[in-house]
């Protein structure tokens, strides 16, 4: 058999949500036979997680999943050694997940310590700050296709253009918004009533954060099928820097007018089109989408 | 002597101490060297913000921890006077759901964990298709789930009041599709005959029937003997109310009720080294939790035959796991098959969540046992969360004089490969343990 790359998969301050987010990758087979795995935290791999910690090991691939925590122990090892001695034999460092990408969800375990690899929230700090290695799939977790996407690209050599957060552009270009089902209702304001209906836009009083949030939740549906805002969940934001915001049911607004405006549009002109779009009163968009819905 | 191992890929990782006399393990502690300290993480915060960070404690069961939150909020109202009203819809879905991940958790268990341990125990290698085999399966029940909460894992998609989807027949034509493909493939691939005829068995002759993985699991795991390793306390405790799970403790063949404020946290014992997780009981007694403890409970029929021959051995346990998997496939093939798409998704609470204060607790039963979140509201925002998870039960380090469920089912092995495997019939969930 071909000399495989090798691909080490370390865990930092995780819940293991990339882990079983990827285990759904319809491709699995692919990455187990393009890559030689020399540890994952559930699938089969040449070593234990007790002989990677000795670091003897060298490594093509690192994928990190997790907030970074310099004074975790893994197997007895400390994280900020591990990451030092596999970091510099990596050609390609993954950081996998909001957590590990910016600090997510677990940097609030102890927030003087935790960081992502490469960035502190937005600013750049961490073991592999301005590292040209690092790629940053965030996301809470990360969708299975990205992870994929990003594996296959390496696979076949093609480079991954990232964008200033080291995140692939083709990947976080586009907006959790682009592709929503409720896109039609946000272009004519018209809000959702309350939760729990198909018709209407989050955006406005629910929290949605689609417009803001760099993220192809509703390009490449989640397990194939759906996505939040689908299914009537405001998206949380879950891939930027920011992520978790606090409230993130409801949206903050200042004399009912949305405090954060849909990605790079002046408040001026979203105020004027929203108020000329907002006086139309569409009768269809008012109504249920369905005959007899309740 | 004593001879400390490293358990690897449970959600993390334990560091078990086994002591040897005899050549058999006389006692062994259960550490946990990771916590990320989510209750303070969700102290101080927002009740709704609750549905976004609890699901985060665990990747594999985040969506019995999401369940676990929205009753807890849902009992701060009815404790003062206000109980919500919930559509049966919503209340099918949300059951419906759940029941999805437990199949997912259960098959991915018995193809990523169980079978490649018993092979690996008995020394017959098996191609790394197997655990493939488990995780395409268990995309399957995902998929059926993220039709009605967006996505899995971190679906927020419950909340107080109800669920926030408004499907469709073309939904739920779509996740029948899904469930339909995944009862196939269990038919087909693990157990040779039709799920209805596996669900009735009556007797452990039945099982003659069985072809398929199942039959090589079974057969290894009375080859490695496990029919006679990894007895327990024999005592079982269910406290989440669900269509398949009623709130009860079973002790001496006698089943009664439960109430949660006979539970209890007390710290784990250890031997020159930190460990995160703190045990839970029931009366001062510990009980064990998860499959086996349902299906006993619930007296299902087959589960009892193998408990009269095999009590609560590691074969039992694992037998048990395994057999729910078939109850809850047909159980939510009929959930499915109930929801009334007329009724409302979500009935608006009267009063506002920002204006609410008191107690609540919330218990589900998640795939490993009960779950429990209980949490103080001030104006809603949360002055105090507390998670008891199933491993807590299970998992529980406790001394010499009263061990914990898991540690006196390794008491009495006669190698460390043999415990470790009663230990991971258990489903250990760092993540959860600690959290």
């Amino acid at each position: 058999m071909k000399l495989r790359p090798k691909l080490l998969w370390l865990q930092g301050v995780t819940c293991n949500g990339n882990t079983h987010s990827f285990l759904n990758y319809p491709h699995l087979s692919y990455i187990l036979e393009t890559f030689e795995f020399l540890y994952h935290p559930l699938l089969p791999a040449t070593y234990t997680l007790q002989e990677i910690a000795s670091c003897t090991q060298s490594c093509d691939i690192l994928i990190f999943e997790g907030a970074y925590d310099p004074r975790m122990m893994r197997a007895g090892t400390r994280m900020e050694t591990l990451l030092q001695y596999y970091g510099a034999k990596a050609s390609t460092i993954i950081a996998l997940g909001s957590c590990a990408s910016f600090g997510g969800m677990f940097k609030q375990s102890d927030p003087e310590y935790i960081t992502g690899l490469g960035f502190d929230r937005e600013i750049s700090k961490g073991p592999f700050a301005k590292s040209n290695k690092l790629i940053n799939l965030s996301g809470c977790p990360i969708h299975p296709e990205w992870l994929g996407y990003t594996l296959r690209m390496i696979a076949t050599n093609k480079v991954i253009l990232i964008d200033e957060m080291n995140r692939p552009q083709e990947l976080y270009s586009y907006l959790a918004h682009h592709g929503c089902t409720r896109n039609e209702y946000f272009e004519w304001k018209v809000d959702a009533e309350h939760f729990g209906r198909k018709e209407g836009c989050l955006f406005y009083k629910q929290g949605c954060r689609g417009p803001m949030t760099h993220a192809s939740c509703n390009k490449i549906l989640w397990n194939d099928v759906s996505s939040k805002t689908r299914v009537g969940s405001p998206c949380f934001g879950c891939t930027e820097p920011d992520f978790p915001r606090v409230n993130m049911f409801e949206t903050k607004t200042n004399m009912s007018i949305p405090q954060d405006v849909p990605l790079g549009i002046s408040k001026r002109s979203y105020l004027t089109l929203a108020g000329i779009a907002k006086s139309f009163h569409i009768a269809r968009l008012e109504k249920r989408l369905l005959d007899d819905n309740t | 002597m004593i001879i400390r191992k490293w358990i690897e890929q449970i959600e993390g990782e334990a560091s078990v101490q086994f002591e040897f006399e005899n050549n058999h393990i006389s006692f062994a502690t259960i550490a946990f060297p990771h916590s990320r300290g989510m209750e303070a993480i969700l102290e101080s915060k927002p009740a709704m913000d609750a549905l976004v960070i609890t699901p985060r404690v665990c990747g594999i069961c985040g969506h019995s921890h999401l369940f676990s939150a929205v009753r807890a909020i849902e009992s701060v109202y009815e404790n003062g006077g206000k109980a919500l009203e919930i559509s049966q819809k919503a209340e099918i879905i949300r059951e419906l759901t759940l029941t999805l991940e437990l199949i997912q958790n259960h098959l991915k268990w018995l193809y990523m964990v169980i079978y490649p341990e018993l092979s690996h125990l008995l020394q017959r290698p098996i191609a790394d298709s197997c655990r493939l085999k488990g995780a395409y399966a268990a995309s399957l029940a995902t998929k059926a789930l993220a039709v009605f909460a967006g996505q899995w894992p971190h679906s927020s998609y419950m909340i107080p009041g109800g669920v926030t989807c408004d499907p469709t027949h073309v939904d739920v034509i779509r996740a029948e599709g899904f469930l339909d493909e995944l009862i196939r493939w269990f038919e087909k691939e693990l157990i040779g005959i039709t799920l209805d005829e596996y669900i009735r068995f009556s007797s452990r002759k039945n099982f003659l029937k069985v072809t398929g993985d199942m039959e090589v699991i079974e057969n290894m795991l009375k080859k490695a003997n496990m029919q006679e390793q990894g007895f327990s306390y024999d005592r079982y405790l269910a406290m989440g109310e669900h269509g398949f799970s009623k709130p009860s403790k079973l002790v001496n063949k006698r089943i009664s009720k439960v109430d949660s404020k006979f539970v209890t946290l007390e710290e784990a014992y250890t031997i020159n080294e930190k460990t995160y997780a703190k045990n839970a009981l029931y009366q001062k007694n510990y009980f064990e939790t998860g499959p086996l403890a349902r299906t006993m409970i619930d007296g299902i029929p087959f589960i009892k035959q193998i408990y009269k021959n095999y009590r609560d051995s590691t074969y039992t346990r694992v037998m048990a796991r395994s057999y729910e998997a078939a109850l809850l496939l047909a159980h939510s093939k009929k959930l499915l098959q109930s929801i009334n798409l007329n009724e409302p998704s979500y009935i608006q609470p009267l009063k506002k969540i920002a204006t609410l204060s008191g107690e609540g607790i919330g218990i589900v039963e998640a795939p490993r046992g009960s779950l429990i979140h209980s949490v103080v509201l001030k104006n809603g925002i949360i002055e105090k969360y507390k998670l008891i998870t199933p491993t807590q039960w299970n998992l529980s380090c406790g001394s010499p004089e009263l061990a914990g469920p898991a540690q006196k089912a390794m008491i009495g092995a006669d190698s460390i490969e043999t415990a470790t495997f009663t230990f991971r019939a258990f489903d250990v969930c760092s993540v959860c343990t600690t959290h």
